[in-house]
């Protein structure tokens, strides 16, 4: 959750109080500058990109969620405006596809919807992503309040690096049962947070590709 | 750990690795057919609507310390707990958001004023016409 300080910073930053953009812009620019260049290794295009970042989040002002982390926020705006500066450059993974691969890819922007689905289709998206982001926050604030470190290294190296089981258990050294029975609980635990959030688990594979514990 | 999976493809799209790791898939996709054609799945994915865990679970930073943590784990004053967790999340995960944030520490103890205020002062420039005026705010 923000702190109150953010919220303020916000509301002045909305009332037009250059004082407070200057204040943002202090607090922030350093680290996003860091984020930027360390991928672009180039300090006057990863400048550009945290410039345009601020213009960016001036822009979508109107539909800030004043409930989401601002930190957070100015990150995912300076990884779009990073993808775009990549993918003008061509330096974006799609360009690392040979020709063969390149053909869905050219299909997939060639036959692509029309606007307005491809805008419903996004905003879903990103209700989606939302929704589960906060089902996924409160299982783990539980998580980090019991002290269960753990589970919590357990949980992050399964989904956010995809390693087996068979990998976190060794790397952590744990039983790989402990690890499967870890992971079943956290999928069944999320997913009934996704059906009472109104959502549909179709949409995230993980959580249905997981076997009972034995 | 050597397979491109679906976690680290959906990574590598929102250009979410660590260096290391966007290295090795960038070398694995030049070389193999196979690599390249798991990316290409991993996109038909997204374009199904299909999400990934480990997508959300970074884009909203849900274990990423915050910036005091990360100022006191530069001092070396946290817990033992707290430090081992920072090193697993910066080391082991390899968190681009909190790397850039220590990165950023770490230069405020080496710049110079005059540089980053003068930078400040270019981003302020070029943005404040943006700011909603007064009387937009009261409607």
């Amino acid at each position: 959750m923000p702190s109150d300080s953010e919220r303020l910073l916000i509301q002045q930053i909305r009332q037009g109080e250059p004082r407070a953009w200057e204040t943002l812009i202090s607090q922030y620019e350093g680290r996003l500058l860091a984020f930027v260049q360390r991928r672009l290794r180039d300090r006057a295009a990863s400048e550009d990109v945290v410039q345009e970042t601020f213009v960016g989040f001036l822009n979508s002002l109107p539909n800030f969620d004043e409930k989401r982390e601002l930190q957070t926020y100015l990150f995912t705006i300076a990884a779009y405006k990073l993808v775009d500066h990549l993918r003008k450059k061509e330096r974006h993974p799609q360009y690392l596809l040979a020709d063969g691969a390149g053909e869905a890819l050219d299909r997939e922007v060639d036959s692509s919807p029309g606007a307005s689905s491809v805008v419903r289709r996004d905003e879903r998206r990103e209700l989606e992503t939302i929704a589960l982001g906060r089902c996924l926050a409160q299982m783990l604030r539980g998580l980090r309040e019991r002290g269960e470190n753990v589970r919590l290294k357990v949980l992050e190296l399964l989904w956010v690096k995809g390693w087996a089981n068979k990998d976190v258990a060794a790397f952590l050294e744990v039983g790989e049962q402990q690890v499967a029975n870890y992971r079943f609980a956290a999928v069944r635990k999320l997913s009934e947070m996704i059906r009472d959030a109104g959502l549909s688990a179709d949409v995230f594979p993980e959580l249905h590709a997981t076997e009972a514990p034995a | 750990m050597s397979e491109l999976n679906r976690a680290v493809l959906h990574a590598y799209l929102d250009d979410a690795l660590d260096d290391a790791e966007m290295a090795r898939v960038e070398q694995l996709l030049r070389s193999s057919d196979s690599a390249r054609q798991a990316l290409v799945s991993a996109m038909d994915e997204r374009d199904r609507g299909e999400h990934s865990l480990g997508a959300i679970w970074r884009r909203e930073h849900l274990t990423c310390p915050t910036r005091e943590q990360l100022s006191s784990y530069l001092l070396g004053v946290l817990d033992d707990d707290l430090t081992d967790y920072l090193k697993f999340h910066l080391e082991t995960i390899g968190c681009r958001v909190c790397t850039a944030n220590l990165a950023d520490l770490q230069a405020l103890q080496r710049e110079t004023p005059p540089e980053s205020t003068a930078r400040r002062r270019r981003y302020f420039t070029s943005s404040a016409s943006l700011l909603p005026t007064k009387r937009d705010s009261k409607k």
